[in-house]
């Protein structure tokens, strides 16, 4: 399986794995283990302005490395953005730049849907 | 403990190379034999067609008698009933289509086993779509097979039983004998045996064991790629049709110029493997244990195939919580080995081998297979215990898998 320069660096230098400790975070999950790709985010979320941005994220991913590596740039990428229910980029973006497979399309929507999950869950 | 092949380091030149466990799919070819085969490929060399009636071809062709005479001995044959092919496959397309072909008009059933290897599953899943019937038994969760399941998956027109020796993917060891009694009770039911990972691994002996036809692998035992064998017991007159044809080689069985530097590095290599088999086998064996003794070390690793009846190379275990794909990748720059999943891509189809064993979905497609082998060390051994172990841990982290597995 090829992985692309930008896959590997986010699957073997995963910076944003783990789960948010301190104070009350956002937490939602898609998917499951006994399927292959089960992803959960924790957000949490603070006032800029009038608007409501992401001042953290944490992943947790059971998936291939494709998974793992779009999760932990979507928690990255996600700091200091407005707390919408969207990625930072659309799936068929994420796809394009990590040079995945059209087949694992499905497994990014996945890490999509954890991520809607999570912004949209109480706090 | 003593490498009988110090001096012979695989990995002299190519230090940075993973280390390589994956013998079982593939071994480089001894130097030994190597040299043989350079003998027969330059003008100064035995080159000739061994078929062409002049001192070249005299040349080339005792070079293939006496590689036939090597591989004959390895497996306790006669020269004549070894015919050379392009490999195991080939070996077991063959036999199968050769048998029932020839032998149509007996019957039209066969017996084999679902965690045999493709050559030979593919093959009766195209003889299904002719017209004959397959049984395919199912071991028991070691991946053992009962030959009372062979006798009682007999029936009156079945012509060939098909039973994997050592197993490619778990490595463990048929009876062949109990299951050639079966065979040999029921009058006309042939015996094939795919002995492409047995050579240098475990003895056999073609005539005493009763068995009718048996493949072998060159490229398992040191030898080249492009070159195996098929045996065929002249004693028990067992009668092929063939599948190609064109000069009549190979007792008109399988037509083509005979390769004269594969066919004499297969005897060479057999030669060898037969020589240094049990040394070897001991000091793989303990390789072996000390790999396991080290990743078994992990929580959640199983086992995967009888440790008591397996060959010595072979360790496949399963890691509950990580996934396949990830772990395969995460180890690749520093050990090469092989998934028990054929899980790359997105419809995901994990090792039907492991499944067969009652192994569920997860487990089968989040299994490692070692395979060590003659260039093997302790070092490497050890470079793969610290691997898997980082690489499960971190896995495992990155996937939450302590906290889920805790009921969180």
């Amino acid at each position: 399986m090829y992985y692309s320069p930008l896959t590997r660096l986010h699957f073997e230098r995963t910076e944003c794995a783990g789960t948010l400790a301190g104070p009350p975070a956002r937490r939602g999950s898609a998917g499951s283990p006994a399927q292959g790709t089960w992803v959960q985010f924790d957000v949490r979320t603070a006032p800029e302005g009038a608007r409501e941005v992401v001042a953290a994220a944490r992943f947790l991913a059971y998936g291939c490395p494709h998974v793992i590596a779009v999760a932990d740039w979507i928690a990255r990428a996600a700091i200091g953005r407005e707390a919408k229910a969207l990625l930072p980029l659309t799936v068929h973006q994420l796809r394009e730049q990590f040079d995945i497979p059209i087949e694992k399309l499905g497994r990014l929507l996945i890490v999509e849907d954890a991520w809607i999950a999570a912004i949209s869950a109480p706090c | 403990m003593a490498n009988p092949c110090a001096g012979i380091a695989m990995r002299e030149s190519v230090r940075a190379a993973p280390a390589y466990f994956d013998y079982a799919a593939s071994t480089p070819v001894d130097a030994r034999v190597a040299a043989r085969m350079a003998e027969c490929l330059t003008a100064e060399g035995e080159f000739g067609n061994p078929g062409s009636d002049h001192d070249y071809g005299a040349a080339a062709a005792a070079r293939v008698a006496r590689a036939r005479v090597q591989v004959a001995a390895s497996v306790g044959a006669l020269p004549d009933e070894i015919i050379f092919t392009s490999g195991a496959t080939e070996a077991n397309n063959l036999a199968l289509f050769g048998l029932a072909n020839y032998y149509a008009a007996a019957g039209r059933h066969i017996v084999t086993v679902r965690t045999e290897h493709k050559a030979v599953l593919d093959p009766c899943r195209e003889l299904e779509r002719r017209g004959w019937r397959v049984t395919y038994l199912v071991p028991d969760r070691n991946g053992l097979l009962d030959c009372a399941q062979v006798a009682a998956a007999l029936q009156p027109d079945t012509v060939l039983v098909s039973v994997m020796h050592v197993n490619n993917e778990i490595g463990v060891i048929q009876d062949l004998a109990a299951i050639a009694g079966v065979c040999a009770e029921h009058g006309a039911v042939r015996l094939h045996v795919d002995a492409a990972q047995s050579m240098g691994k475990q003895p056999l002996d073609f005539d005493s064991l009763g068995i009718d036809l048996l493949s072998l692998s060159a490229h398992k035992a040191y030898g080249p790629k492009g070159v195996g064998a098929l045996v065929v017991s002249r004693k028990r007159g067992v009668q092929l049709q063939a599948l190609q044809f064109g000069g009549g080689q190979e007792r008109n069985l399988r037509s083509g110029t005979v390769p004269t530097h594969q066919v004499v590095g297969m005897g060479a290599a057999f030669e060898l493997a037969a020589a240094l088999r049990e040394e070897e086998v001991k000091r793989i064996a303990a390789l072996r244990e000390r790999l396991w003794q080290g990743i078994g070390a992990l929580a959640g690793v199983l086992r995967n195939g009888s440790a008591q009846h397996s060959v010595a190379h072979v360790l496949n275990v399963s890691f509950e919580g990580v996934e396949g794909e990830s772990l395969l990748a995460a180890v690749r720059a520093t050990i090469a080995v092989s998934t028990g999943s054929a899980c790359t891509s997105a419809t995901g189809e994990p090792s039907y081998v492991l499944r067969a064993l009652g192994r569920d979905e997860r487990l089968a497609e989040s299994s490692l297979r070692f395979s060590l082998g003659r260039f093997s060390t302790a070092e490497d051994v050890d470079v793969a215990i610290a691997t898997v172990i980082a690489a499960v841990t971190r896995l495992r982290r990155i996937g939450g898998w302590s906290a889920r597995s805790a009921g969180a």
